[in-house]
């Protein structure tokens, strides 16, 4: 369970990108956050592993108070969560399987990794997740030559490796077509339902939320102005997230 | 309204003329500072040593001669006699007319006629100066197709003697190459020398900038930040751990060194060794086959300390027996003797650094696990308390860190600020701990204003110092660091070595830290997001994408410096700058200009496969 409370965040040039924000994510959800670029979303998202500290408020996830929580306990709480990126953020020079192996740096020796050295089982764990992505025989690539579907898939099996409990997924179909776009959020959809490992997913397209998420929540201006099915977002429930002048397709 | 524009048009003419008149005086001020002047360089005697000087370096000493040549010998006379004559000559069919026969001043024209030799005979004029060993070419001859020659010259310096002098006219009957001069040989010696140079500058300024680089990127540094109890707390530890590093070292190398005394025990310290090692490596990789969360943190401490000190130990057995080992073999390799002396040097530096470095690591592991605590102290007590705790480590720390201060400048005596009182009395300390104390007891106070849970940005703190430092040693030019070094490890090449390398360290730590400041920050993010440490970070997101620009950096700067090292050497620095500073002095300037050629073809090579490697790397 993620509890999110009161969370505002102000940057230091005195945006403020989040407003007194509220929600509760119980285990196993497939949560959508959509709204305008600029709206937000990715704050959000990197409020709860901190890559971002909030200002204000505080986030819980189970009986970790993520918002406070610094040094080692912050550590062993992100290698829980998983987090997908909108461009990939591989590491383009390192080989597929490094960049897949990194996600387990939060459990690993901290000296064996310095040597680049990872116990057996985890480099089969990364060769069962490549696997899984379907890009088994990628592994020896360096990750600037695979295409844009297939370095995302290298981020989900990153993510995978942090044997997650939860998924932070900013956008992470932005950077790609539409067919690809459908095979990522297939891969998100299967590992929500098979592994019951909640995602929160910032979505750009109306009809991907549809599709794929059991819940959606809405930022409009860094404030929370939905909160609900997909299905209840409606023509008035659409100009209030997306504001007057947007049109709605799809 | 329209007047408003025509005067500022009317007030930027003004402007412009002012900056005109500016640059104008700025100008003319600068030629006079520099002297500029035509007077000089127009005058004949100076066009002529001109080209006297151009003469020779057209003319390098490239190859050894062996010449077959004929001499006839006149006298000369040094100052000239009251009635000044010319003198003649023959020998062998050859007539020389020498009018005078004598020199007073440098200036007096001497002219030398010969008749009678073969059709375009060449040869040289020398000046064999009273009681010196060395020759002085005057000029060279050769003859028309009737036999005649004639050439003028002036004495190059005046040696005023009873006897006559000798100036000899050499005919040059037959000459051929037989090898490189001696000028050849040495200037390939120190080239190589130069390049060797430049590459252990390079090598070892590498080793050092890459970690300072990382101190002095911005981003990496930026959200690093403990509060000030930590800085204090770590600040307090330094010393402990430092102290019981040394401590440490010091006992593993007399350990190792007694152990080492004898034949037999250096043997069985040989075997010893490398048990040590294969033990060490053993329990090493049981440490990092272990899940970090498997086993209680003090554990893993205490075996890394026990895996630590037992390659420590065994290092410093291997120092020892390399010592022996090595020497031993300079004896016996010949041609590859510098085999030998390898071993001996690198075995000599892990005898003399061992226990610093261990010291080093000490300090460093105790001020991080003093931070850690002081942390973990200050974020789990109520406001109060941890105020005071604060303060109180604010007043030890900062008196601690002051009378260190102290001690440096009372050493150096910095801006003569010095108490002179031999180095270890108890006075000195007592002196240096009052005023420490006071500041520390300031400090401690201004600390209760802080509130104690607020991160101090030590981060950025450490950013400015190391950019600061940096900035400061790329600004002292190298060949001044060579000077200062030369007074320290002597006249050679090892001196240039240390020069260079400083400037290497400060001039590729900012190039470094401008790199990593450039990379994307995407998988820094993403490595950060798995729960990873800031080690960790560093090494999967951050180096794999700088180690190309490092490469290129490392080959730029091999580059940069095998021509600073044509230079350092004319303070002493050792390589071709030393040989071409004395060649020159002595004006010989076809040896030097032997020198230049090569110090240009080595430069324009290495600029190429520089340039070309770079071009492969990114």
């Amino acid at each position: 369970m993620l509890r999110v409370e009161h969370l505002t965040k102000v940057y230091d040039d005195g945006t403020v990108a989040l407003k007194d924000v509220s929600f509760e994510v119980p285990d196993g959800q497939f949560v959508a956050v959509i709204g305008l670029s600029g709206s937000g979303k990715s704050t959000l998202l990197r409020c709860i592993n901190r890559l971002i500290d909030p200002t204000e408020g505080e986030i819980w996830w189970n009986d970790t108070q993520l918002s406070h929580i610094t040094g080692e306990e912050l550590r062993r709480a992100r290698r829980r969560i998983g987090m997908i990126f909108q461009h990939f953020n591989l590491v383009e020079r390192s080989t597929v399987l490094t960049n897949v192996l990194s996600g387990r740096l939060g459990y690993v020796n901290p000296l064996a990794s310095i040597l680049n050295r990872f116990p057996q089982e985890d480099i089969e764990r990364a060769h069962a997740n490549l696997k899984r992505v379907g890009i088994p025989d990628k592994a020896g690539n360096r990750a600037d030559e695979l295409s844009g579907g297939q370095r995302q898939r290298v981020g989900i099996a990153r993510a995978l490796m942090q044997e997650p409990e939860m998924i932070l997924a900013d956008e992470p179909v932005a950077s790609l077509d539409p067919a690809l776009a459908h095979s990522i959020m297939r891969h998100l959809q299967q590992i929500n339902q098979e592994d019951g490992i909640t995602v929160l997913c910032s979505l750009h397209f109306l009809d991907l939320v549809q599709q794929y998420s059991t819940r959606a929540i809405a930022l409009n201006g860094g404030e929370l102005v939905f909160d609900g099915t997909p299905e209840e977002i409606d023509d008035e429930k659409f100009i209030q997230i997306y504001g007057r002048e947007a049109e709605r397709i799809g | 309204m329209k007047e408003e524009p025509g005067e500022s048009k009317n007030r930027k003419r003004l402007r412009n003329i002012v900056i005109g008149i500016a640059i104008f005086l700025l100008f003319a001020y600068a030629v006079s500072v520099t002297r500029v002047n035509l007077e000089e360089p127009l005058e004949p005697k100076r066009q002529e040593n001109l080209v006297g000087l151009l003469r020779e370096l057209a003319h390098p000493d490239i190859f050894q001669y062996e010449t077959e040549s004929q001499s006839i010998n006149l006298s000369i006379r040094m100052p000239c006699p009251q009635e000044v004559k010319g003198s003649q000559i023959e020998s062998n069919g050859r007539v020389l007319l020498m009018t005078p026969n004598c020199a007073s001043t440098t200036q007096e024209p001497i002219t030398l006629t010969g008749t009678g030799y073969p059709p375009n005979a060449q040869g040289v004029v020398a000046w064999h100066p009273a009681g010196a060993t060395t020759i002085r070419r005057l000029s060279n001859f050769r003859a028309n197709d009737d036999g005649q020659f004639s050439v003028t010259f002036t004495m190059p310096d005046i040696r005023e003697t009873e006897d006559p002098q000798r100036i000899e006219v050499a005919e040059i009957l037959d000459r051929r190459i037989t090898g490189p001069s001696d000028t050849t040989i040495e200037t390939l010696q120190r080239m190589l020398e130069t390049v060797l140079m430049a590459l252990m500058a390079s090598t070892l300024g590498t080793i050092l900038a890459v970690p300072i680089s990382f101190l002095g990127a911005r981003n990496l540094m930026e959200n690093v930040g403990s509060p000030l109890a930590a800085v204090m707390a770590a600040i307090i530890a330094l010393p402990f751990g430092a102290a019981a590093g040394w401590f440490i070292g010091s006992g593993v190398s007399y350990l190792a060194e007694s152990l080492s005394s004898s034949i037999i025990l250096g043997l069985g310290g040989f075997v010893a060794a490398v048990l040590l090692l294969v033990l060490a490596w053993m329990l090493g990789g049981r440490i990092m086959g272990g899940r970090s969360s498997e086993i209680p943190a003090w554990l893993g401490w205490v075996r890394v300390i026990l895996a630590a000190s037992l390659g420590f130990l065994a290092l410093a057995i291997l120092a020892q027996l390399g010592l022996v080992f090595g020497a031993w073999l300079e004896d016996i390799l010949g041609f590859f003797s510098f085999v030998g002396n390898f071993i001996y040097v690198i075995s000599d530096f892990a005898h003399v650094f061992l226990p610093l470095l261990i010291a080093l690591l000490g300090g460093g592991m105790a001020a991080a696990y003093g931070s850690r605590i002081g942390q973990e102290f200050v974020l789990n007590m109520p406001e109060g308390p941890a105020r005071m705790l604060t303060a109180v480590l604010t007043v030890i720390g900062t008196a601690l860190a002051v009378f260190a201060i102290l001690y440096a400048v009372n050493w150096i005596c910095l801006l003569g600020i010095c108490r002179k009182l031999s180095q270890e009395t108890p006075a000195l300390y007592l002196t240096l701990a009052v005023p420490a104390l006071i500041v520390g007891a300031i400090a401690g106070l201004l600390s209760l204003r802080v509130p104690p849970k607020r991160q101090v940005a030590t981060g950025m703190a450490t950013y400015s110092v190391t950019r600061t430092i940096l900035n400061v040693l790329r600004a002292i030019e190298p060949v001044i660091m060579g000077f200062v070094l030369v007074i320290w490890v002597g006249i050679g090449p090892f001196a240039g070595v240390l020069a260079l390398m400083l400037h290497s360290i400060a001039d590729l730590g900012k190039l470094f830290s401008e790199q990593v400041e450039n990379i994307d920050e995407g998988p820094v993010e993403a490595i950060e997001a798995t729960g990873a440490d800031k080690v960790q970070m560093i090494n999967f997101a951050v180096v794999p994408q700088i180690v190309p620009h490092y490469l290129a950096f490392i080959f730029y700067r091999w580059d940069i410096n095998v021509r600073m090292s044509t230079i350092i050497g004319f303070v002493g620095g050792g390589g071709i700058g030393l040989v071409l500073f004395r060649s020159t002095n002595l004006t010989q300037y076809r040896q030097a200009s032997v020198m230049v050629i090569a110090i240009a073809a080595v430069v324009t090579l290495l600029d190429f496969v520089s340039s070309k490697a770079r071009e492969r790397i990114i």
